[in-house]
């Protein structure tokens, strides 16, 4: 007998926890970019499809120092782009070695108990964090943007 | 109930059983009660039979009918198939054309899409962008081989109420026969099989502070041979539906029944008044917007989408209520509400709507807690959207 079911909470534990608490969900300003650092962004997804995902990244040198992030989507969209500028954030590597260091979207999927249906969404926020990196290799390393506050 | 349940709102899902429905199917489970066979020619048979007919007497009541010319079903879901297969199955030789509303329930549109499968053609009417159907649009769409029209009471996702008694003279015209799904409007709002003018009534328990797995078919008298049974194997309900009658859930919808005939008006004042109030509410929440026509509606049932917001992590923020999304949660296709699509919503407003319910236990402080828990989930999605 599956005693399990049924659960109180359709959401996983690791799900309902980061979907709770969206703390990185905003945008960098350009003010809170150290001097001489790049902000970037990577976009993807539509809303009327159910998924858009925007970062903002500061990146110093090659160095991730910060990682924010905006989304339309299911609470697994949120959740998983919560956890992903936690583990991009806390990296402080480079921000190429940072996001191959998160792995694939299914061990994203794996850590977070989310449900293989849902796996579509991660290939959206994969998909913002590629047009990331694609914005990143063509912006110079001074763009202008960052503001000496 | 315990204090830390969140405050339930989906009263158009099911209800709470009232207690004097389970003290009286209690009394139709156990030795001492009445357990018996309504079929066995025994005492404890005859027993339960007796309660089976009063309980008969009690739901044909409810809605102005005859009790001979009622029939247990296991709910609405079961009656709808039964009207609308059992109908065209029936007529076959007659005409193979069947008249629909896109915004019926499931268990309307899929018993078409069946006998689409069989060969019928079905018309699906639009309604208009509140949800009501132009009774013209039936008289243009009947055909010479129509056999059956079936048209919902109340929707039950926006609640609004159709014009049954102006769709069921022009089918009476043309001599076609009206199917009604009353699930969500029987015992919360007068409902008059004779007025309404319809051959075949859905309605159901659960609904109604009944218990779930019993509903009923009204079938007039003159459409009785003209039915085909969708179950065999024992002849029960004059032939039209096979099966030992659960006869605890049957006297617990029989019970049901006459409580509403005591308090569906009260019922209906309360929950107007709780909708309302819920309204007033939400509609400040910018983006707000109110799905289906503002006054030809049921009582109880409210729908909404806040634009900007996704559906499911509204829904899944709202830990504090008990509400339900139009969307498809468990899905990725993410298809959104084909009610409110009918409507005209686009697909993003579709997938960002709620439907509340309130009920004969509903309160104010609840409406409020949930008027107060919308407003800051919806704050805090928009806060994180791009």
């Amino acid at each position: 007998m599956n005693l399990t079911w049924p659960q109180p909470d359709p959401l996983p534990a690791p799900v309902r926890a980061l979907f709770g608490q969206l703390r990185h969900a905003a945008e960098v300003r350009p003010v809170r970019c150290a001097r001489g650092a790049r902000l970037v962004h990577g976009e993807a997804g539509r809303e009327r499809h159910g998924t858009r995902v925007r970062f903002s990244l500061c990146v110093h040198g090659e160095q991730l120092t910060r990682v924010r992030f905006r989304a339309y989507g299911c609470p697994y969209t949120l959740a998983a782009c919560e956890w992903v500028a936690l583990r991009l954030e806390s990296s402080g590597e480079d921000l190429r070695l940072a996001v191959q260091t998160l792995g694939p979207p299914a061990e994203w999927a794996g850590a977070l108990q989310i449900p293989p249906d849902r796996l579509g969404r991660l290939l959206v926020i994969e998909d913002a964090l590629t047009a990331a990196l694609n914005e990143l290799a063509s912006v110079p390393a001074d763009n202008g943007m960052t503001e000496s506050l | 109930m315990n204090d830390d349940a969140p405050v339930y709102l989906d009263y158009a899902a099911t209800s709470p059983v009232d207690a004097r429905v389970a003290a009286a199917m209690a009394e139709c489970l156990t030795r001492a009660g009445t357990f018996g066979n309504p079929s066995s020619m025994h005492l404890h048979g005859r027993r339960a039979r007796a309660r089976v007919e009063s309980a008969r007497a009690q739901a044909a009541a409810l809605i102005h009918v005859p009790p001979q010319q009622l029939v247990w079903t296991s709910g609405a879901t079961e009656s709808n198939n039964l009207a609308i297969l059992g109908t065209a199955r029936a007529a076959v030789r007659r005409g193979r054309h069947l008249v629909t509303v896109r915004t019926e329930h499931k268990s309307v549109i899929d018993s078409c899409h069946r006998l689409e499968h069989e060969g019928f053609r079905v018309t699906y009417l639009d309604t208009d962008g509140e949800g009501l159907l132009d009774p013209q649009q039936v008289r243009t769409a009947l055909r010479d081989d129509t056999v059956l029209v079936s048209v919902m009471h109340a929707n039950n996702e926006i609640g609004v109420l159709q014009d049954i008694e102006a769709i069921a003279a022009i089918c009476r015209e043309r001599g076609v026969p009206l199917h009604v799904d009353a699930s969500q409007s029987a015992g919360k709002i007068a409902v008059d099989v004779e007025r309404l003018g319809c051959e075949l009534l859905s309605f159901t328990a659960h609904k109604i502070y009944g218990p779930k797995g019993i509903g009923a078919l009204y079938v007039a008298q003159s459409r009785r041979a003209a039915l085909q049974p969708l179950i065999f194997g024992g002849g029960h309900e004059r032939g039209l539906r096979s099966g030992t009658l659960p006869v605890h859930q049957i006297v617990g919808f029989g019970v049901a029944c006459e409580l509403a005939m005591q308090s569906w008006q009260s019922d209906a004042v309360l929950c107007q008044r709780l909708r309302e109030r819920l309204w007033s509410g939400l509609r400040g929440i910018d983006g707000a917007l109110l799905n289906g026509h503002p006054t030809r509606r049921v009582p109880g049932i409210l729908n909404v989408s806040f634009a900007g917001v996704e559906g499911e992590s509204l829904l899944m923020g709202l830990t504090d209520l008990s509400v339900s999304t139009s969307s498809a949660c468990n899905s990725d296709s993410d298809e959104p509400s084909y009610v409110l699509r009918a409507l005209g919503r686009d697909s993003e407003l579709a997938q960002s709507s709620l439907r509340f319910s309130v009920g004969r236990d509903s309160r104010e402080q609840e409406v409020d807690l949930a008027i107060a828990a919308v407003t800051r989930e919806v704050r805090r999605l928009r806060a994180v959207t791009p």
